[in-house]
Parts: structure tokens; sequence; C-alpha cells
């Protein structure tokens, strides 16, 4: 069983599709990244899994449970949306005291010590929330999500308005929950680069479906027209290094930088052939690196496609 | 502790923290008692049941409105804050969440609505040099009567705040307060014994704010959390 399943997923607002059937699945204890453009339905696909909207069509389990209807499977789960959740004009405290009594939480004075040393907000236990910063607000907001030791935790745009930094506090303390706790982690984000650094698996939602779904690794090594970068010698004649690699059947591109060659394959095997054929036409090679492609890249990629760019 | 009482406990908090709210009450709480007991004082003169029945004629539109006071942070701040949409993922129905905010709003209402009650008897007796005598029918009326009424209107003006968008809300919110005590004083007139305060009157009012309060628990139990959620601003 998964930790997420969702099923054929439809959901339209106002006669407007949002979803139109979503599938994919989150295995126990990964870190999954959602991504998808403003408006492509990632909210939604959380508020449905979470209960709090009804689905149009298909159906969603989380633990395999319909969190709609099974008010007890929902201590499972943590969530954490944009605002935190939190009162201002209560303590840090005082906040994560009111959700360990919602949630039941054995011995609760101890676990919120150990939450707030996790966070860095110990030293500000007692303080209203109301004079935290939107960085320390976030990390006490991520404290209360995991407060009740969910197997399952939702967070919706952790990095939402913050500073490099406080991003990258968010990042390395969803990292250390996910090893410390054990927990499965639904990240929804616009953030590529964090999602690359931190997530083992990724959906892309745009235009209401799913474009991509497959592990980070995966979706950034394999693709269909790899691109190989050769370093030449600074002597040798670059364009006409070029002439000879878009000569080859198996180069459909080749671009001069500097020193390098930036050459995109017509099939991922075909690297030993460009290096013997630029070898074989006496130019000198110092490196040859497959290029990976970003993350980034690739979300654009699909964004792009389901907008119908090029 | 069970949630119901987590949550109301957690509301008298949030309001008793909440100085714009305190205040706006504490100044209804004496000013509105103030003004009326000047009329209470000048009409009853030194009749005992006429200044009872004239403070438990206030009583009632003060505890709606101060319900209404109380609301705005409870139910209201909450959407409008987004807040609540991380409560309605916790492990507790849409109607304990409810039951446990609308009683988080009623005790500091009902508090309140005995402090202006007290300020109102203490101001009719300076203006009419002869103590408030505690006559038994005021005092059911402000131990059974006036806490019905306002559950009654902390219910259904949550259960309203949870269901509508914000700007409906600001039109609804005065729709239903002013409904209420028009309600109030409407029945106070209609009742057999007129305004004064009665047995008849005082049965009729509590079997009216337990019916209110009954409407109120069905109408809560109609919201969704999807109309809430879909309402966040």
């Amino acid at each position: 069983m998964n930790a997420v399943e969702v099923r054929g997923l439809s959901r339209s607002f106002d006669g407007r599709d949002i979803l139109s059937d979503v599938s994919f699945t989150v295995g126990h204890g990964e870190i999954f990244g959602y991504l998808g453009p403003n408006g492509a339905g990632k909210t939604t696909t959380i508020r449905i899994l979470l209960g709090l909207l009804a689905p149009g069509a298909g159906e969603v389990r989380v633990l395999g449970r319909d969190l709609a209807v099974d008010d007890d499977a929902r201590r499972r789960v943590g969530v954490l949306f944009e605002n935190n959740g939190l009162a201002d004009r209560m303590s840090a405290a005082g906040n994560l005291t009111y959700y360990a009594g919602l949630y039941g939480v054995d011995d609760p004075a101890e676990r919120i010590d150990e939450l707030l040393t996790l966070v860095d907000l110990a030293d500000r236990k007692d303080d209203l929330v109301g004079t935290f910063s939107t960085g320390m607000k976030r990390k006490l907001g991520i404290a209360r999500a995991i407060l009740h030791r969910p197997e399952v935790v939702f967070l919706d745009e952790p990095s939402s308005g913050l500073d490099p930094g406080a991003q990258r506090m968010v990042r390395d303390l969803i990292l250390e929950l996910s090893r410390r706790e054990e927990m499965t982690v639904f990240l929804n984000s616009h953030h590529l680069d964090e999602v690359q650094r931190i997530c083992s698996t990724v959906a892309i939602l745009a235009g209401g479906r799913i474009r991509a779904f497959d592990t980070v690794a995966h979706l950034t090594a394999a693709s269909d027209r790899p691109t190989v970068t050769v370093a030449l010698s600074g002597r040798d004649d670059r364009v006409r290094a070029c002439e000879v690699a878009r000569a080859l059947p198996f180069v459909v591109g080749c671009d001069a930088d500097g020193d390098t060659l930036h050459c995109t394959l017509a099939e991922p095997g075909a690297t030993p052939d460009l290096v013997g054929a630029l070898v074989g036409a006496n130019f000198r090679i110092e490196e040859v690196r497959r290029s990976s492609r970003s993350l980034e890249e690739i979300y654009l990629e699909h964004v792009g496609r389901a907008e119908g760019g090029p | 502790m069970s949630t119901f009482r987590v949550i109301a406990v957690r509301e008298m908090r949030l309001a008793l923290r909440n100085r714009s709210i305190l205040i706006t009450a504490i100044i209804f709480a004496v000013w509105f008692p103030v003004m009326s007991a000047v009329g209470i004082a000048a009409a009853a003169g030194g009749d005992a049941a006429a200044v009872a029945g004239g403070i438990a004629a206030i009583t009632l539109p003060v505890g709606v409105f101060m319900g209404y006071i109380f609301c705005a942070d409870a139910f209201l701040r909450e959407k409008r804050d987004g807040t609540i949409e991380t409560l309605l993922c916790a492990p507790i129905s849409l109607r304990r969440l409810w039951e446990g905010k609308a009683a988080g709003v009623a005790v500091p209402a009902y508090l309140m609505t005995l402090v202006s009650a007290a300020v109102t008897a203490a101001t009719v007796a300076g203006l009419t040099g002869a103590p408030v005598a505690a006559e038994p029918l005021l005092l059911v009326h402000l131990a059974i009567v006036v806490p019905v009424w306002i559950a009654a209107a902390a219910g259904l003006i949550g259960a309203a705040q949870l269901a509508l968008g914000m700007r409906e809300n600001q039109i609804l919110g005065f729709a239903l307060i002013f409904g209420f005590i028009f309600l109030v004083a409407g029945l106070q007139q209609a009742v057999p014994g007129g305004p004064g305060i009665s047995a008849a009157t005082e049965a009729v009012l509590a079997a009216i704010g337990a019916a209110l309060l009954a409407l109120a628990r069905f109408i809560a139990g109609k919201v969704t959390k999807e109309r809430i959620v879909r309402t966040i601003p």
C-alpha cells in the first residue's frame, strides 16, 4: 500500500476543469515534489487529498483511507498551508499545546520542547507568534505540522515568501525531519531547485494533467536526446569541429561556446562515436562530459508543451 | 481534556487577548446600560418589578450583540486569515469545531453581559437612590434565558460566518444581528404581560432561545468543509 494514491482524479470549478484524470502514487518514506505553475491545481489536489474538497471524479487515498470521512485517520496526517495555521496572539508553546490537545499527543510538554529545540525556537517558546519573523513562523508551522508524529505530512509551498537563507533553513529542516521522523513528505512547491535537492520523486502538473511522474534521478538523467559537452584544445578550430560533428548522422545539433562544443545526440549511446569522429578528424579532446538536464529545464519543457509552446 | 474544551478554552484565551474586541465589548457593556438606565429609572421610578423588567429587556440585545462581537475573532478572523483550513484537517468533526468555538464565544459574551446588567442595576440604583432588588425572575432571566440566547446567537452567527464569503458576511452579519435584536424586542412586546418581566415572558423567551439554538445546530450541520474552504478570501 502506498502512502498516497490518486487515481483518475478530476475536478472542475464553475465549469472550468482544474484537474483532469490525474493519477500518481507516493511511496512510504518518500519526499515527493508536486510541481506546476500557478493555478495548475496543486493546492486543489492537496485539499482533495485532505478531504477539504470533494473529488469530481476518481479516487484518492492517504494511508489507504479517505480523509474526508475518516476523522480518526487525520490523526496520522500533518499539514502546513501557506498561513502556517498559527494564532499570532498566542505564544509558540501555546499554539503547539493547542494542536497537541486537538491531536491527543501524549506527554505534549516534552514533545513541544523537543520540536522547539529542533527548529531552533526554544528560547522564543513563550513569545507571542505575532512577534516572529516570516521564517520563524514557517519553522514553527512545520513543528506544528509534525507535532503528532504523522506518517504523512503535506507541505504547501513551505518556502514561499522566504529569503534564500530561510529557504535553505526550511529545506534542511524538511530533510532532517524526513530522516529523523521517517515520514512521507508531500511537497507542493514552485522552487525547482529546492525540489531537485530534496525530493526523490516528482510529478509535474500543467493544464490540469500530470505531464511527468518519475524519480528526480531518472527524469534529469534520462533523455531521448542527451547533450554531450566536449572540451577541445585551445588551438583547435571550433567552428570546423562543429561542422564535423553536425555532419554525423547521430548528431542533431552542435554549438560552440569558448573552447567547448555542446552536441545534442539523436540517441543516448552515440557518445563514443562522436568522440571517435572528432579524434579521427585530428581534434584534440581534453574532456567529454555527459550533461544531465536540470529539473527546471524539464519542468519548463513540460509546462511549455501543456501551454502550447514549442 | 476533550477537544470541545480544548477549542473553547483557546477561543476564550484569544478573546481576552484581543484588545480591540475587548475595548469594543467593554464600551458597549458600559455605555449602552448607562444610557438605558436613565430611561429605566425615569419610567420605573421606585417600582422594583419595573426596574427588573427594564434590566431584563436590555440584557438580551446586549448579550446577542456581545456574541456578535466575539464571533468576529473566533470565526471570521480565523477564516480571513485562512487558519481555519488547518483546523479543518485536525481529527475532529466540523460540528465539534463549531460547538467548541461557539462555546468559546458564548462564555466571554455572557460574562460581559452580566457586567452590563450589573452596571445597569448600579446606575439605576444611583439615579433612584434605592438599591435594585434581586427579583427571582430577573435571576432566572440572567441565569437561563440570556445564556441560551447568547449561545444561539453565537452559533448562528458563527455558522453563517463559516459558510459565507467575506462580502456576504459584511452584509448578512449586520442583517443577522439586527434581525436578532428586532426579534428580541418584538417578542418582549408581543408576549402577554408586555415588555416587563413575567413568568410567561421568560418561558416564551427561553423556549424560543432553545429553538434558535437547535436551529443553529441544524444549520451548522449543513455547512461543509468545501463551502468553508471555497469562501476563504
